[in-house]
């Protein structure tokens, strides 16, 4: 057994079933996110963010924000599931505890609208082009129709 | 000194994804370098999100023109484990024929280019050449040299038979002993050594931090590759070594891709020799996709490239998460610059096998008198 996917089920994390192997899928709230991910790196620091995801989940009312992390030891995808209310989703950032996922979260901010607290960085047109921007709209939410 | 800013960007006719560094320099030395993008932001995740998940095949498959085939592979490979598609084992060995040789023109393309950079520019046409008949071989599996949609779901919509398959064994007898001597060229000329021993090194530990993938992370010692951590196609089955190299400089990430080439050369040849019989693709299309979403991962020629795929049932997408393995290595791979000469900032950038096009007009100016004036790209480096 992978010593990550260990210590997220020891923590008493929720884990939901997917059928892809190497891949453990956990539910963690927002407040308890830089604990988990702290505990994690100390676990094994060989753990890098391979991405950061967010689906609008419009009608449930909620925006989801996937972390991806690859732990190259184990070869193992640890992906942390944390839900943000639609009409003010934050979450905390993790960018100092791993530098490398500071790119994910300014994509995540300018394309979905997923503020992550802490993150001095985050700003507006990081991918989105100025006349997008300039009408408040984030492409990658679900009422913003083309 | 004055700090000066220059602006190495945004735009470059030859490669795609226009983006900018602003580096400020004391003297020669780097200071600070930020990155500036959002140049050409295509929409390509909200568009996947209207089209069927047949159609997206075809257009996260022109993401990218060098790296094609990884990208439908990353996408199908995604729709097929939320659909619980087989896809046959012939299907599987040649989506890794077409794969590899992806990986090998795009690992020349890149050496080349570097060649180029530090002003070797016959050694660039000398390997533009010897790429160009992996082109071809393409071309010849496919139909096409560079936007091949080879992938349909559920399996790939050619074969090969015994006389191309015998083409391809006879290219790559040539198209070997080249990458061989090219290795050596930058193995031991002077000039290259100069310009990529010691440049824009990164450490193991911060390579990780950072999140950096592929060539370049493997070029500061850390063994990952996602060929054989988390097979897929036929990977878990043909045999092949992780290449790493400890200097985590320019060179080693170079290395790193010369010896590569040499493995996926290899690569093709076991599954050449060892494919399967039986069909190629499912009978009748697949149209629609039970709720469910995917994390399909692949090691493109640049790294590891992610999607992120979710279905509620139906026959489109809900959501389609797409990350290059070039986001993180131009944005993440800003700590390399540190404490490098100006010269070194195309070379540094240029060893992260970008894909972008950032770079051939820059523009310095001095802070202190305000004066401007462009200079190429190719200028800088050479230190003119």
């Amino acid at each position: 057994m992978s010593k990550v996917v260990e210590f997220l089920r020891n923590i008493g994390l929720v884990q939901r079933e997917v059928k892809q192997a190497r891949r453990y899928v956990f539910e963690v709230s927002p407040e308890r996110l830089r604990e988990v991910v702290s505990g994690l790196i100390k676990v094994d620091e060989n753990i890098y963010v391979s991405t950061i995801s967010a689906v609008d989940y419009i009608s449930e009312g909620f925006i989801e924000v996937n972390y991806c992390l690859w732990g190259i030891n184990d070869a193992v995808m640890v992906v942390l599931k944390v839900k943000a209310p639609r009409d003010s989703p934050k979450v905390p950032t993790i960018h100092d505890l791993i530098p490398g996922a500071l790119n994910s979260e300014l994509d995540t901010y300018d394309l979905v609208g997923v503020v992550f607290e802490g993150n001095d960085k985050l700003r507006r047109g990081f991918l989105v082009p100025s006349e997008v921007v300039s009408q408040g709209i984030y492409p990658l939410r679900k009422d913003f129709k083309v | 000194m004055a700090l000066i800013e220059i602006p190495v960007g945004p735009q470059h006719p030859a490669l795609h994804e226009p983006i900018m560094l602003r580096v400020r320099a004391d003297g020669e030395k780097v200071v600070d370098v930020q990155v500036v993008t959002g140049y050409n932001h295509r929409g390509a995740e909200k568009l996947g999100e209207r089209n069927t998940w047949n159609k997206n095949v075809f257009l996260y498959s022109r993401i990218c023109g060098i790296c094609n085939t990884v990208h439908a592979q990353t996408y199908t490979q995604g729709v097929e484990a939320i659909g619980g598609i087989e896809v046959p084992p012939r299907a599987q060995f040649l989506r890794t024929l077409i794969m590899e040789l992806e990986r090998i023109h795009s690992h020349i393309l890149i050496a080349a280019v570097m060649a180029e950079v530090v002003g070797f520019e016959s050694l660039f046409m000398l390997m533009m050449r010897d790429r160009e008949p992996v082109m071809m071989l393409k071309e010849l599996v496919t139909g096409n040299r560079v936007l091949s949609d080879y992938y349909t779901l559920g399996g790939v919509r050619r074969d090969i038979d015994e006389v191309r398959k015998d083409k391809i064994l006879k290219v790559l007898e040539r198209v070997e002993e080249r990458v061989k001597y090219y290795k050596k060229v930058f193995t031991e000329d002077f000039t290259l050594n100069k310009r990529l021993v010691g440049v824009g090194i990164i450490k193991a530990a911060d390579a990780v931090k950072y999140s950096l993938v592929g060539p370049t992370l493997r070029g500061s010692g850390v063994k990952s590759d996602v060929r054989s951590d988390d097979p897929y196609a036929a990977y878990g089955e043909v045999p092949f070594k992780v290449i790493t190299y400890d200097g985590g400089d320019c060179l080693s990430r170079m290395l790193v891709r010369f010896d590569e080439t040499l493995q996926s050369i290899e690569i093709v040849r076991y599954v050449l020799t060892h494919l399967p019989q039986g069909p190629i693709a499912p009978k009748t299309p697949i149209r629609m996709l039970p709720a469910g979403e995917a994390f399909s991962r692949v090691e493109a020629p640049r790294g590891e490239l992610i999607y992120h795929i979710v279905s509620k049932g139906g026959d489109k997408p809900y959501r389609v998460k797409v990350r290059t393995p070039s986001f993180h290595n131009i944005i993440n791979g800003l700590i390399a610059y540190k404490e490098a000469k100006i010269a070194d900032v195309p070379v540094i950038l240029t060893s992260f096998d970008p894909c972008i096009s950032c770079t051939e007009r820059v523009l310095i100016i001095d802070e202190k008198s305000g004066n401007s004036r462009y200079i190429r790209l190719k200028d800088l480096g050479r230190g003119v």
